[in-house]
Parts: structure tokens; sequence; C-alpha cells
């Protein structure tokens, strides 16, 4: 134990977490994050994407172990095995990613493993009922979860949370999936919720919903706490962001500044539906010339996926018109894109970008194979040669040219990706989240290749979680924030502080409550 | 708690698939054993029987071969589908309308030359057999319908198609009313090699053959390969997936369906409704065991033809057929397993799983 | 057609219905959890080799049954450790299950072939209600084993649609990690419902040999096994619908070998593809439906489960 409270104290806190180390292989997540959180209030965990906000309420969740450290619930010490050890003491989680079952009713997913030996499904759905009017949740128990939207489900969840009763209740970013009036009604229920009782821990990055719901706030930079249980009632939203961003680091050595020629990719009120059946992103205009790297900021899940996918040909837009070189391309397949000059490098590399399963030679030539066929047949000495001088060039370290894909780490796959991509000298480069996971090495090297591209004179779309790295890099930044684009800003002359008070609070006038 | 649990081996084991299939063998073999022992039989007399029987000399090789030519082409029509990952479980019943093809051509082409009759009957066996598989690709490059089941029930319903066709129209009028086609004219024989092996060994290794160069080395079998290993990769170079689906899985239709030519004219003396003999079946399960790959089913096939031919001559020892059928299952669940084993290994597990791909945030 | 030869015909329809139904119900089980087993042909004929055996040896039709139903769970479980527990293809797995129960079957049973039966599961006297005209003799004269079919339809509708153990076993056809999640463990309720469709099956299996063709041969399952797969995706793995299917599918297996006497000039080759083509439509049918909802088959069938795995 490091800190001995006094009892009094430990018997107002429901949650205590000291001295949590959790490690990854390369990656040290929690360094000794400490988090008190008192009953009956709403607890904001505050911090940037990979500052270890989830790794920490994983292990108070029991889905990780802690390297070391102490978690103690309501004054006792716990070890938890799994999220079922967890749940027994009291604590539930809503992970970002809803664990739920399409084809069963809302009260069959909330019943699911601490249901009844025998269920009576109209005693259970009339249960369930009465427990979401207690706490304002509007759902209908009997209805099949598929028919449901993203709020519902989220509702489902924290019903999920309640029914096993627990005491602790964390939300992953809850309002990701929210619309700002749903939001606010987010509010009043976890208010509820405190009010009778329990403690609620949500993890979020968006500063003024988070002021205006959670009592306290703990700060998470880099995988330490850097304010705890700060009063949200005194503490001035400017203080939190510059908490959680940081001072600004000393700039790495600048690129030289660009000397933009004419616009290669222009985008004109462009809108597409994403995944969940809701517009991911709409109306966004902008132009990228030669010569630039244009970054796209924002928290992950603001749009800028789908924005690639889009500009990309995987994804369709259902408005506006995309212009590449003074030709309209907005219907043109992905792969008269790709030969038109428009190299992409998605987010997921392992699954869209590379095929898995397939050899690194394979890999290397996905996108010129066509290019390499004398008759029917891909020339295989073509095929390996150039994928040697891929290899080569690119700093590639594979073993077997013949060997699965799979088997080469995250920053090499990286480097044959980037590599191949641009290997056909493209106009325009669409990077997505190019450097994520990657080692610093690695990183350095996809940066020096993306600004290659840019004095060569292409046009490039950066987008990047990490906004140093936007900082650093880019000449123009745009930030993206619930599929607008809500801000151009200067790199060379903006704070940090300033964009991240763009990426992070909506400013937007109907979310205003 | 320590428990036993599985995890990918970041390579497979070298030399993992003949291994697994010597490993299959060699439980086979026990449990074999251990079988002809309860039963009252001489374990070794009875496997070298098995032995000489299959790969003993030219006329065991010879009968091996003829098996292998079917098992070899059915295993490769499923490794094609299989390549793109897709099932085709439909082998079976191609088989049979692939043989029906090529029965109805030799009925009206009784008269035709040799070489012009035979290649008409191939001709239409691989028709038949594209045919049966056309409902089931169409229904999954455009409906996105499932094809494992399509495929096997179209396996019963061709071969009901063909007891109907022997009892039916196509009934022997001379065979005193048994249900039996007719026999097929001379000239559509299959002409021999050598011993008993026919023709069809060098049409089943000259397709395998094309196949595995067309899947391994051209532009098509290079996106059949990108769109079986991720689909989004596959849309992601202009790969255009429900045209793949559609052509793959005629072709493994066809390929199967060119077996049941094959062996009506190589083997067999008429259409019968045994025709296929789960020729179809154990094709899925050699194309299983060369992982899917047409450059791996030849040898599968020899192999697995030999374990069937030599199960079958011990049955004039007494023995009774179905010890070789379990053996051929024991072959099969043995290298099932070991196929797992030679990509997963066993490790003592507790506590909870932490991956570093969920520390993002 | 007169009243005797309509009474025997619908008499055989519930008994086949009944033979299907139990096969059916067992490999719904299995899909249910997200096993597809396409070995249902090879543990129905383990069930009908091994309940014929027992029946010889210890003259209980009773005990015979018990036995075969042991004997196809014991058989499934060959599936259930190399899917689930292993991981293995579950097609590759569940056709070896098939070669490997027709070949047991086989060796099993070569000293029974033509034996009469030691025990027979005979008829159930019903009293006066087997005696009402036509209601008594095609259902009140039946097999005990065509009102445990009924009854076990019944117990597998409601334990999956109201206990606890029903709802974790769907949760694991649904979605595996979801379930893995809510503290059930996936791995053991495959199993279970692998081995508890095994027993179906051998039930199934043991009604053939006990009732209705007392004696033993090679290939006294005649395919049917392949038919109960074709049911649960025609009852859209629904028990009520999947009897019903049963019923429909027991018709064309008695109406079969009847044509003829009816005087109906149709093949009764073709009247038996009727149920593989009636199970095609339906797919076509679920699949075009299911751009609007969801379609009833459970989500994670036939895809394996390993914790680490994303």
């Amino acid at each position: 134990m490091t800190q001995p409270s006094s009892p009094a104290d430990s018997g107002q806190l429901s949650v205590e977490l000291t001295d949590i180390w959790k490690t990854f292989p390369g990656v040290v997540a929690n360094a000794g994050v400490g988090l008190a959180v008192r009953r009956r209030s709403i607890h904001a965990l505050l911090g940037e994407n990979g500052a270890g906000k989830s790794t920490l309420m994983n292990i108070l969740a029991g889905v990780y172990h802690p390297d070391s450290g102490e978690v103690k619930i309501h004054g006792l010490s716990h070890q938890f095995r799994n999220p079922a050890d967890a749940l027994s003491a009291g604590v539930g989680m809503v992970h970002q990613e809803f664990r739920l079952i399409p084809s069963f009713s809302v009260a069959e997913n909330i019943v699911l493993g601490s249901a009844p030996s025998i269920i009576n499904n109209r005693q259970v759905e009339n249960d369930v009922a009465d427990m979401a009017r207690k706490y304002g949740l509007k759902v209908d128990p009997a209805q099949p979860l598929w028919q449901l939207s993203m709020g519902e489900r989220q509702k489902v969840e924290i019903l999920k949370v309640l029914w096993r009763d627990a005491q602790v209740l964390i939300l992953d970013e809850p309002t990701t999936v929210l619309t700002p009036s749903e939001v606010d009604e987010l509010g009043e229920i976890l208010r509820r919720m405190a009010d009778d009782g329990r403690s609620i821990i949500f993890i979020s990055h968006k500063l003024h919903e988070v002021s205006g719901i959670c009592d306290e706030a703990t700060v998470l930079r880099q995988g330490e706490t850097v304010a705890g249980s700060l009063d949200m009632a005194t503490t001035a939203q400017d203080e939190l962001a510059r908490l959680m961003v940081g001072a600004a680091p000393a700039i790495a050595a600048r690129p030289a500044a660009a000397t933009p020629g004419k616009p290669l990719l222009e985008l004109q009120n462009l809108s597409a539906i994403g995944d969940r059946g809701v517009n991911a992103f709409s109306d966004v205009s902008f132009r990228i010339h030669a010569g630039e790297i244009v970054g796209i900021a924002g928290v992950a899940g603001n749009g800028q996926r789908e924005l690639a996918d889009v500009i990309a040909g995987l994804r369709l837009s259902n408005n506006g018109t995309l212009i590449m070189d003074g030709t309209d391309i907005t219907a043109v397949s992905a792969h008269r894109r790709f030969q038109s000059g428009l190299a992409y490098i998605p987010e997921d590399r392992l699954g869209v970008g590379l095929a898995p399963r397939l050899s690194i030679t394979d890999n290397a030539i996905l996108r010129v194979y066509r290019q390499q066929r004398r008759g029917p047949f891909i020339v295989a000495e073509k095929a390996l040669s150039y994928c040697a001088d891929l290899v080569k060039r690119f700093g590639v370290r594979s073993g077997d040219p013949d060997g699965p894909i799979a088997a080469l780490s995250g920053g090499n796959l990286q480097r044959l990706l980037v590599g191949r991509e641009l290997d056909g000298k493209p106009s325009v480069v669409v990077a997505s989240q190019p450097t994520r996971g990657l080692d610093v090495q690695g990183v350095k090297a996809i940066q020096d290749l993306l600004l290659d591209q840019r004095n060569s004179g292409a046009a490039v779309m950066m987008i990047s979680e990490d906004l140093d790295e936007l900082l650093t890099l880019t000449d123009r930044l745009l930030v993206m924030e619930g599929g607008v684009i809500r801000g151009e800003f200067d790199p060379r002359t903006v704070s940090r502080h300033e964009v991240g008070m763009a990426m992070l609070s909506d400013t937007q006038p109907s979310s205003q409550s | 708690m320590k428990r036993p649990r599985l995890s990918l081996r970041e390579q497979p084991l070298p030399g993992g698939q003949p291994l697994a299939f010597g490993t299959g063998l060699a439980i086979a073999l026990f449990v074999g054993t251990l079988l002809l022992l309860g039963a009252g039989h001489d374990p070794l007399r009875i496997y070298s029987r098995m032995f000489d029987a299959s790969l003993g000399d030219p006329d065991a090789w010879a009968i091996t071969l003829n098996r292998a030519v079917p098992l070899g082409l059915a295993g490769l029509a499923v490794a094609i589908a299989g390549s793109m990952g897709l099932w085709n479980i439909g082998a079976e019943g191609q088989i049979m309308a692939g043989a029906i093809g090529a029965a109805w051509v030799a009925r009206i082409g009784g008269d035709w030359p040799g070489l012009v009759l035979i290649t008409m009957m191939l001709v239409a066996a691989i028709g038949g057999g594209g045919i049966l598989a056309l409902g089931p690709a169409v229904a999954r490059a455009k409906l996105g319908v499932n094809e494992i089941i399509t495929t096997l029930m179209l396996n019963e319903v061709a071969i009901r198609l063909v007891q109907w066709l022997i009892h039916g129209p196509w009934k022997d009028p001379d065979s005193f009313n048994f249900p039996l086609a007719p026999m097929l004219p001379d000239q559509a024989r299959l002409p021999t090699l050598f011993s008993r092996a026919h023709f069809g060994l060098l049409i089943a290794a000259a397709v395998i053959i094309i196949a595995s160069v067309a899947v391994r080395y051209t532009a098509w079998g290079y996106e059949l390969r990108i769109a079986g290993s991720s689909e989004s990769t596959a849309r992601y170079s202009g790969i255009s997936l429900p045209k793949k689906v559609l052509t793959v899985l005629v072709l493994s239709g066809a390929v199967a369906g060119l077996a049941g030519g094959v062996e009506l004219a190589g083997t067999a003396d008429r259409l019968t409704e045994t025709i296929s003999n789960g020729f179809g079946f154990a094709g899925i399960i050699v194309a299983a065991l060369a992982l899917m790959r047409p450059s791996g089913v030849a040898a599968v096939a020899l192999l697995f033809g030999a374990v069937q031919i030599g199960g079958q001559s011990i049955q004039t020892l007494g023995v009774s057929s179905s010890v070789s059928t379990i053996l051929q299952a024991f072959v099969l669940f043995g290298a099932i397993g070991a196929g797992v084993f030679s990509r997963y290994r066993v490790t003592l597990d507790s506590g909870p799983a932490s991956t570093p791909e969920e520390a993002k945030s | 057609m007169n009243e005797a030869s309509l009474i025997g015909l619908l008499f055989a329809t519930v008994s086949f219905g009944a033979l299907l139904y139990l096969a059916a119900l067992g490999e719904l089980l299995a899909e249910k959890a997200g096993v597809l087993n396409l070995g249902v042909e090879g543990m129905m004929a383990i069930g009908a080799v091994t309940a014929f055996i027992a029946g010889v040896e210890f003259q209980n039709p009773w005990l015979a049954l018990i036995i075969a139903m042991l004997s196809g769970a014991l058989l499934a479980s060959v599936h259930g450790f190399f899917t689930v527990g292993l991981g293995a293809e579950q097609v590759v797995s569940g056709l070896s299950l098939t070669i490997l129960g027709l070949g047991l079957a086989a060796y099993l049973g070569k000293g029974y072939v033509g034996l009469p039966p030691g025990a027979e599961l005979v008829p159930v006297e019903w009293g006066r209600l087997s005696d009402l005209p036509w209601v008594g003799p095609i259902l009140f004269n039946q097999a005990p084993i065509v009102y445990l079919a009924l009854l076990s339809g019944i117990a597998v509708s409601l334990i999956l649609s109201s206990t606890r153990l029903g709802l974790a076993l769907r949760a694991a056809g649904e979605s595996a990690s979801s379930t893995d999640s809510a503290g059930h463990s996936v791995l053991g309720l495959r199993l279970a419902a692998v081995a508890a469709g095994g027993a179906l099956a051998g039930a199934s299996g043991a009604y053939l040999t006990l009732s209705i063709t007392p004696q033993w041969a090679e290939g006294v399952t005649a395919g049917r096994g392949w038919i109960a797969v074709a049911l649960v995706i025609f009852g859209a793995w629904r028990p009520s619908r999947v009897g019903w299917g049963a019923l429909l599918f027991g018709g064309t297996l008695a109406l079969k070998p009847r044509l003829q006497t009816f005087g109906v000039d149709f093949s009764p080759i073709i009247l038996s593809m009727l149920p593989y083509i009636l199970t095609l439509l339906i797919l076509l049918i679920i699949s075009v439906q299911a751009r609007k909802r969801p379609s009833p088959a459970p989500a994670a069938l036939g895809l394996a489960y390993r914790r680490e795995e994303r």
C-alpha cells in the first residue's frame, strides 16, 4: 500500500486504484496510475487517445491483469481474474463496442449471463421495464435488438450492467454514438443512478459534455495521472484542455515550407453514410494543392476513416463532388482512381491494404500485377525483382519473399504497404493513420516518405490522431469533429491548445443545452 | 487454475501437412491394428495385403491410379473453390451431373467415331457439372446465399435424377426390367495406358497441373487468392467479387463434372446410381488435407486412393469392408487433429487475455 | 384409394415424421449453439446399430434406446472435440464423422445382419383414444418413441425459449465473444449441445431398428440424415416449424412406396427430391428477406471460437 487513507475517507470512496502499472509488448499503457472515485458521483476520466484510459478501466473491470498496483472497491482489495469477478464485486463496464446480440430481444440481451434458471419471459420483461423506468431509460424490453438505434443499444448495455446490480459503472466513450439530445438524456440518466448511490466513471475526451455531466475529473496523459479528482465546478475547461494535451513540446525540426501549386484534390460539399446508417460526415469541402500536406486532426470516429474511404473510392458518397486534377471522379471506381494517380494507405493495413494469408511478394505486386503479365501469367521474375526492389528501397526487413506477410512486424508491414502505394508516383496520396502503432524509427521512416511525396509535388492528405505529428509535419491543418470540418489552422502559428479545443469541444450551438 | 489453450503459431510447423497426413495414417494403423486383433485377424498379414493390392505391382498401381483420378479431380474441384474461401460441398452431385451429361452424349452419339464421341462426352460432363453448380453460384454471388447448404442439397437432387433416369427414361429395354442404364458403346470407353490404368489419368493430371499453374502463376489465380485471403483487400485493389465467385464456383462444378465423365468412360460400364461412390465427399477431405492448394491435391488423392483400394482388397481375406471405411475416417480425423496442431500450439494459460491490440487508449 | 390405405399413409407420415424430427432436433440444438454437424447420417447409423445389438443382447427395448442415445452422443463428441475443442473446420469434420459412423456401424453390426430383433418398441395403447376413428389408428397407435419425439420437441422448444441454459446456448450460436463476456463457457455450451444433438440422432436411428424396420442391415439410414440437415433450414431453426416440416417431409417418405398402389402416375423418385428442392426455395426466401431483417440462421454458425482472436 502506498497511500494509506483515513477510514473516513475510504468510507466515501467506491473505487481506489493505486500505482497501477500495465505494460504491453512495446507499450507502457499505465505507469503508476492512481484514481479515486467518490460514491454517488459521476467521475470523468479524461485524456487523449493512448493516454491509458481504456487500459486502466479494463483493469478495473477485470478484462486485464495489472502488472502491479492495487484495486480497491468500497475499501476492500480485489484481484479480478475475469470480468465476472469484477461484476460480483460490483464493477460493470459498458464497452465502446457493444456486446449485444442483434437477434435477441432487449430483455434477453440484458439478462444473458445472470438469468434465473427458468425464465418467465413476461416476468423478466416486466422487471426490465421496471428497472428502465426507475432510471428513465426508455426501451421496450420485448423489441428485437436489431431494430434499435445506437443510442438505444447503449441504454441496453447500461441496463445490462444495472441488472447485475453494479455499484460502479464504467462507460467507455459513451457519447460517440449519441446525438446531442441523447447526450443530454444520458446525463440525466447517469445523475439518477448516482443519486441512487452508485458511482459512474465516464471516459471521454469531449470536455464540454463532461463539464455538464460530471462532478469530478481525473486526467491521464501518456499513462500517468496528471491531475486527480479535480472539482468540475471550479475547474475551467481551458485548464482541463491544457492538462490533457500538455504543454507544447519542443517542435522537432520542421520541414521547409511548402510551395503549393495547383489544386490536385478538391472536395465539394461531400457527404456519406457510415456503417451505422447515419451520416458519417456531411458537407465537407476543401482543396489540397500540389506540394502540400494537409492534416486532418480529430478524435477517432468523427468521420475521418469514412472520408478517406470515400476519396479512395471504397465507399459511396451520397452527395457532393470529388475532383481530382480537374476531373470529376465522384463516380469512378477505386481501381481507376488508383490508375489515375491516387494512392491510398488505409487505416486497416492487414485486411484492407494487404492480404494476410498471402506471401510478401504477392502483397508487394497488388498494384502492379496487371502490368507484370505475359499472356495470362504473372511473370515470376518481374514480381520477385519488383518485391526485392520495394523491400530494399523502403527498408523493409523481411526474410523469405515467399513467406507469409503476416509474419512481418507492424513497422515492416507499413513500410511495404506505403512503399507499394507511393511507388507509382501518385499525384494524390491519402494516408489514414499511417504511423499508428509503429516504433520510433518506423514513424520517422513513414513521415519522411510522405514528406518526400510532398516535396516532389504530390498533394498529400494525412489523417492522424497524433496532434504533435500533424503540427510538425503538415502545411495546413483541418479539424474534423462530428463529421464536419470545424476549422482550419496554420500549424506554424497555431497553439496546440487552440487545436485541442477545436477537436474536443463541440462548437455546434444545438448541442449546448 | 491453469487451462490448456490453443494459440496460433507465428509460422506453421515446417512440413506440417505431410506430417499431419503421416500422423493420421499412423493413428489409423494403430486403431486398425486394434480392430483387426479384435476381429481375430493377423494385422501384419492384412497390412501387407493392403500394400500389395494397392501399390505392390503395376496392376495394383493401375487400380489405385484409377481410383486416384476421380478423387483428385473432385479434390481439385473443391480446392479451386477453397482457394477463394468458398465451400463446394456439391462435388458428389456435380460428378453425377457430369456422368449424366456424358451418358446422354453416349446415347445420342452411339455411332460417332470414338475420339469425337469421347471428346463430346467429356465436354458434356464438364457442362453438366457446371450447370449444377450454376444455381448455388448465382445465389451466392447475387444474394449472398451460403453455398455450403445449396450445394449439399443439390447432391441429393442429383442422385435422385440419376435414379429416375435409370428407372425410367434411360432404362435398358434389354435389362429384363431391371433398373439399369444400357451399356456404353465400346468406342465410348477411354483407352487404357497400362494394365487397367485408363487414359483418365492423363486427363486428370493435365487438369490438375493446369489448375495448379493457373491458381499459382496467373493473374486470374492471383486475384482468386487475394479474394480468398481478404474480401476487403480484393475490393481495394479493384477485383470484382461477384464475378469471381460466379466463375470460380461454376468452374469448380465443371471440374467435378469432368470427374463424373471420366469415371463413366474410364471405369464404369454404364450409368449407375453409385457412379460417384462418395468421391465428391472424399474430394472435400482430399482438398482439406491439401490445404485447399490445387498443387497438393494429386499426392493426397494418390495416397487416399491407395488406402481405399487396399481397404477393399482385404475383404477377400474375410475382413469386413467397414474396417477400411473406419481406417479412412481415422486417417481423416488424425490428419485434421495433426493439422490443427501444426498451426497452433498448446499453452497452459490462466487469467484474462491481454493483447496489445486492445491497448489503444 | 380406400380408407385403410389412407390411414396407412397417414400413420407412416407420422412415424417417418417423428424419425426425421428427432434427428433434426439434434441438429437444431448443435446449430443453435453455433456448430454445424454434417455427421447426422453417421450418428443415426450408430444409433440404429447399437440399439439393435443391445436389443438382441439384453432383450430390453428401453435399455437399447438409452444405449443408442449414449452412442450417438459419444460419436457426436468426436465432432465436438475436433471442431469446438481444436477449432477444426466443421464441414470437414462433420463429413468425416459420417464416414466414421457408417463404417463403425457396419463393423459393429456385421454379426447381426438378418438376425431377428431381440427387442421391439411396441405401439402404445391409449385405451379408448386408440379406438377413435381415423385419429386412433393414426395418432394413438404409434411406437412410444413417436411420443418421445413430440415431447423432445416441446422440451427443446421450452429449453431454448425460457431457460437460462437455452438463452446461453442460443447466445453461443449468435456471438461467442458476447457469451464469453457474459460469463458463460462457450466451449462447454457447444460441446453439450453437440453431444445432446448426437443423442437425439442416436434415438432417431434406434427408432429405425427397434420399430420401423426391426432388423439390421447396412445402409438402413438411407440418407435420412441429410433430410434432417435440410429440415433445420426448412424450419428456419425453430423447433415448432421444424416439426411441421418433419411431417411434410415424412409425408413424402411415406408416400413414396405408395404412389403406385394409389394409382398416381408420378415418379416416386421425383417425389423424394421434393424436400431438398423445398429447402432450397426456403433458403432463397430467407436470403431475400435477410435484406430487411436478420437471417434466422445462428450468426456464429460454423465459426470456431478462440478467445485470443480479436
